[in-house]
C-alpha cells in the first residue's frame, strides 16, 4: 500500500516537474511578414472605378452577349431585334445565276418577251398569272401565251392571304446564345459613368478660342470688355445654335468686345478638340473673355 | 354704362390673351440653366482685324473712279490705324454689284475677311450721297448702316466719316480719321528756313498754308472749335501769342504782355487760354479769359514753369517745371495752388500733354542725349516710351486718345517730319507732308 502511495506520488511529482518545464510560457517569435503595398481609394474614385464605362473602348475579347444559354453560336449585330420566327425560304428556286457565257445571250434574244422574267417574285408571277387568263388582242402578234409559261408550278395566288407574300427577305437576328446568360454588352454597364473631360481637352479649347480672339486693346475702361459667351455645341464640335452673350452692356467699347468674341467663337468651330465621349459634359459652355489681365498697361 | 364695361371686359379678355401668350412663349424659351462646363479666356491674339472693303458702287457719278478712290482712302485710314488689315481687292471672289443684297458670306469667308464693307457714292447737282453697310462675315449679320450727303469737293470726308463709322464699330472708340492736322511747314536750305503754319486732313491730304512765312511761327495749338487755332508768332519784338480762325484766315493778338509769352493752349471749353509768361529768369502760368480778356497768375515761382495742358474736364493741368532742380512733369489743380510732381524717372521731363481720353499724359523725355516720347498715367504710374531716337519731339493727341503724332528730326542736313504711333507703341507710321515739318497739332473731330 505503501509503495503504491510512493509510486503514485512520484508519478504525480514526474508529471507536475515535466509540465512545469514544457508548458511554461515561452515568447512567441514573430516573423517580420513582407510589406504589402496600400493605396488610398476614395469613394467616389472606387465607384467609378467599379461602375465601368458606357462608353470604354472596346476590349480585345469582349464577354460575349448570351441571352440563351446554348451552346455558342457568333452573333453578328447584337443591336438588331432579336426574331423567334424561321428564316423563311423562297417558295421558288432562286433564278439561275446569269452566267456570263456570251452563247447564252442567242436564246434571250430569241425570246424577247421571256427576258423581262426571270425573276421568282410572287408578286410578279401571280400577276403574270392573271395576265395569262386575259386573252389580249393587242399581243396578237407575240407569240402565244400557252407555250410560253408551261413550266411555273407557282403556288396558288390567293388574294386573300396577300400577307403571306410579305416580309419574306427580312434578316432576323436570333437569340444569342452561349453557355452562361450574359444580359450586358460589353462596353460597360447601363448604370457607367461617362468619360470626364480632360484638362488637356480644356486646355486645347481655350488655346484655339485664345488664338482666334482679337480683344479691343488699348481701351481705357477695360471692366467694359469681359464678355460671357454661351454656345451650345453638338456631338461632332459645331455650334448647335448662334452664340449668345449672356452679360450685357450698352457702350460701344462692351458691343465690340462682345463681337470679337463671337468672331472668335464662330471661326473656331468645330471644336474636335473635345472628345465625343465626353459630350454630355461640354455640350453647353460659357466662356468667359476677360482681356484684362492681358491688356494691362496699355 | 354697359358699353364702358362691356368694353373693359374685351380689354380685359385681350390682355388675358396676351399675358397667355407671353407665357407660352415664355414656356417655348430655353429655360436658363447654369452651362455644364464654365471656361475663362484671358489671353487674346493682338492682331489687325482683316477686313473687306471693295469698291463703292458708283451710282451717277461724274468721276468714274470715285467709288474706288472712297474705298481706297477708307482702306488707307483703317490701315494706318493699325487695328485692321484690309485686304487685297484680287483675292475677291464675290463682286459687290449692289450694297441693298446680303452679300456671299461663303465667299467673303473662305478669304478669311472678318468685316466687309459694301457701299454705294452717287452723285447729283453738285452733292455726292454716300451709303454703306458694315457686315460681320462670320456671324453673317449687319453691323452698322448709314448714308451721308455733302458737297462735291467734301467727298474726301464722307470717306474719312465712314472709315470712323467703321472703327468706332469694330473697336468700340470714337475714330479719329474725320480730323485736321495743323503743323510748321518747313521749306528752304538749313539756314534761311522758311516756316509756315500749313493746315492738312489727317491722312496729308488737302495741305493749305496758313501764313507766308515772314514771321516764325511756333507751337500751334487747336481750339475745341476745329476752326480755331493759337500759336505763338515772332513779329517784330517779343514773340507773341495769336488766335486765328483757319477757315476765314482772321487772327488776333491773345496777350500783349511784357515779356515773352508762350507755349499756349486752349482751355477745354476754348473760353480761356493757357500760357507761360517769361520775365527776367523765370517763367510763370497764367490763364486769360477770351471774352473778358481778364488774365489770371496760376504760378508765381522763381523757377521755369510751362508747357501748360489741361485735363479733358478742365479741372487741372499739368506742365513742366524744374523747380526740383531738373525738368519734370507737374500736376495742380485749374485754379493754381500746390503742384503734385508725377514724373520721377531719370532724365527730364517736357511738354506734358493730356490725352483726350483723360487717362494718360503724353511727354517728351530727355536721356543721355536721347529724345523719347513717352506716355504715363495722370498719377505718374505706367511710364511707357513708345519711341525713342536722336529727336522726337512735340506730341499731340489724335482725338480719341489712341494715336500721338509728333515730329522726328534725324538729326544733320535733313529736317523734321511726322510720325504717328499707337498708345501700344505697336504701330509707328511715317506721314508724309510736302516738305519738311514739325510741331503738329491733331484737331478735334470736325462737326
Amino acid at each position: 500500500m505503501k509503495v503504491a502511495y510512493a509510486i503514485s506520488g512520484i508519478g504525480h511529482a514526474a508529471v507536475l516537474v515535466w509540465s512545469v518545464w514544457s508548458l511554461a510560457a515561452k515568447p512567441l517569435p514573430v516573423l517580420p511578414g513582407d510589406a504589402l503595398p496600400v493605396d488610398i481609394v476614395s469613394v467616389s474614385d472606387f465607384t467609378q472605378m467599379t461602375a465601368g464605362n458606357l462608353s470604354a473602348p472596346k476590349s480585345e475579347t469582349p464577354k460575349p452577349l448570351v441571352e440563351k444559354v446554348a451552346e455558342a453560336k457568333p452573333v453578328e449585330d447584337v443591336t438588331a431585334k432579336i426574331d423567334e420566327k424561321k428564316e423563311v425560304k423562297a417558295a421558288r428556286e432562286p433564278p439561275p445565276a446569269p452566267e456570263a457565257k456570251p452563247a447564252e445571250t442567242k436564246p434571250v434574244e430569241s425570246k424577247p418577251e421571256k427576258k423581262a422574267e426571270p425573276k421568282s417574285d410572287p408578286i410578279a408571277d401571280a400577276l403574270a398569272k392573271e395576265e395569262t387568263k386575259k386573252p389580249e388582242p393587242k399581243k396578237a402578234e407575240a407569240k402565244p401565251p400557252a407555250p410560253k409559261k408551261p413550266a411555273p408550278p407557282a403556288p396558288k395566288f390567293d388574294p386573300n392571304q396577300v400577307q403571306a407574300l410579305l416580309n419574306k427577305q427580312t434578316a432576323t437576328r436570333v437569340a444569342a446564345a452561349g453557355e452562361t446568360l450574359n444580359s450586358a454588352p460589353a462596353l460597360g454597364t447601363p448604370k457607367g459613368h461617362a468619360a470626364q473631360i480632360s484638362l488637356s481637352e480644356l486646355d486645347a479649347l481655350r488655346q484655339r478660342l485664345a488664338q482666334l480672339w482679337t480683344p479691343p486693346a488699348g481701351a481705357k475702361d477695360p471692366q467694359e470688355i469681359v464678355v460671357q459667351v454661351r454656345i451650345l455645341l453638338k456631338p461632332d464640335g459645331t455650334l448647335a445654335a448662334p452664340p449668345m452673350a449672356t452679360n450685357s452692356g450698352r457702350s460701344a467699347l462692351f458691343m465690340a468686345a462682345r463681337d470679337s468674341a463671337m468672331r472668335a467663337v464662330i471661326r473656331g468651330a468645330p471644336y474636335d478638340m473635345l472628345r465625343p465621349e465626353t459630350y454630355e459634359q461640354w455640350k453647353d459652355i460659357e466662356i468667359t473673355f476677360d482681356p484684362r489681365e492681358m491688356l494691362r498697361g496699355y | 354704362m354697359t358699353n364702358r364695361l362691356s368694353l373693359s371686359r374685351r380689354r380685359l379678355i385681350m390682355l388675358g390673351a396676351t399675358a397667355t401668350a407671353a407665357g407660352a412663349l415664355a414656356g417655348l424659351w430655353p429655360r436658363r440653366t447654369g452651362a455644364a462646363l464654365k471656361l475663362d479666356v484671358t489671353q487674346g491674339n493682338i492682331q489687325p482685324i482683316p477686313i473687306a472693303i471693295p469698291d463703292f458702287v458708283g451710282v451717277a457719278t461724274r468721276d468714274p473712279a470715285l467709288g474706288r478712290n472712297v474705298s481706297q482712302i477708307i482702306a488707307s485710314n483703317l490701315q494706318r490705324s493699325g487695328l485692321f488689315a484690309p485686304i487685297d481687292q484680287a483675292a475677291y471672289i464675290e463682286r459687290i454689284a449692289s450694297i441693298d443684297q446680303t452679300p456671299r458670306f461663303a465667299d467673303w469667308k473662305q478669304i478669311n475677311a472678318q468685316a466687309l464693307v459694301a457701299g454705294r457714292v452717287s452723285q447729283a447737282d453738285g452733292r455726292v450721297a454716300a451709303a454703306f453697310r458694315l457686315w460681320d462675315v462670320f456671324a453673317g449679320q449687319q453691323l452698322h448702316g448709314q448714308q451721308f450727303t455733302t458737297t462735291a469737293e467734301n467727298w474726301r470726308r464722307v470717306a474719312h466719316i465712314i472709315s470712323d463709322a467703321i472703327y468706332e464699330r469694330l473697336t468700340g472708340e470714337k475714330g479719329y480719321f474725320d480730323s485736321r492736322v495743323v503743323f510748321v511747314d518747313e521749306s528752304g536750305p538749313k539756314e534761311r528756313r522758311i516756316k509756315r503754319l500749313a493746315v492738312m486732313d489727317q491722312d496729308g491730304a488737302n495741305v493749305r498754308y496758313l501764313t507766308r512765312g515772314d514771321d516764325l511761327v511756333l507751337t500751334p495749338r487747336f481750339s475745341s472749335a476745329p476752326d480755331t487755332i493759337t500759336y505763338m508768332s515772332y513779329g517784330q519784338g517779343d514773340p507773341k501769342v495769336y488766335l486765328m480762325n483757319i477757315e476765314t484766315g482772321q487772327r488776333e493778338i491773345v496777350s500783349n504782355f511784357p515779356g515773352m509769352s508762350f507755349s499756349p493752349r486752349f482751355s477745354p471749353d476754348g473760353q480761356r487760354v493757357i500760357f507761360s509768361l517769361q520775365r527776367g529768369g523765370n517763367s510763370n502760368l497764367f490763364v486769360m479769359d477770351l471774352r473778358s480778356k481778364a488774365t489770371t497768375r496760376l504760378t508765381d515761382t522763381q523757377v521755369i514753369d510751362t508747357a501748360p495742358s489741361y485735363s479733358p474736364d478742365g479741372a487741372r493741368i499739368s506742365f513742366e517745371s524744374d523747380r526740383g532742380g531738373k525738368q519734370q512733369i507737374y500736376v495742380m489743380a485749374a485754379g493754381g495752388g500746390d503742384a503734385q510732381r508725377i514724373s520721377f524717372g531719370d532724365g527730364s521731363y517736357s511738354t506734358p500733354v493730356w490725352s483726350p481720353r483723360g487717362d494718360l499724359i503724353a511727354f517728351t523725355k530727355q536721356t543721355q542725349g536721347r529724345f523719347a516720347i513717352g506716355i504715363m498715367r495722370t498719377d505718374g504710374t505706367g511710364e511707357r516710351i513708345l519711341t525713342e531716337g536722336y529727336h522726337n519731339e512735340g506730341p499731340t493727341w489724335s482725338p480719341n486718345g489712341r494715336v500721338i503724332m509728333f515730329f522726328r528730326d534725324p538729326g544733320g542736313n535733313g529736317g523734321p517730319s511726322l510720325y504717328t504711333v499707337d498708345v501700344t507703341g505697336r504701330n509707328e507710321q511715317p506721314l508724309r507732308t510736302p516738305s519738311y515739318a514739325s510741331d503738329p497739332a491733331w484737331s478735334p473731330l470736325l462737326q
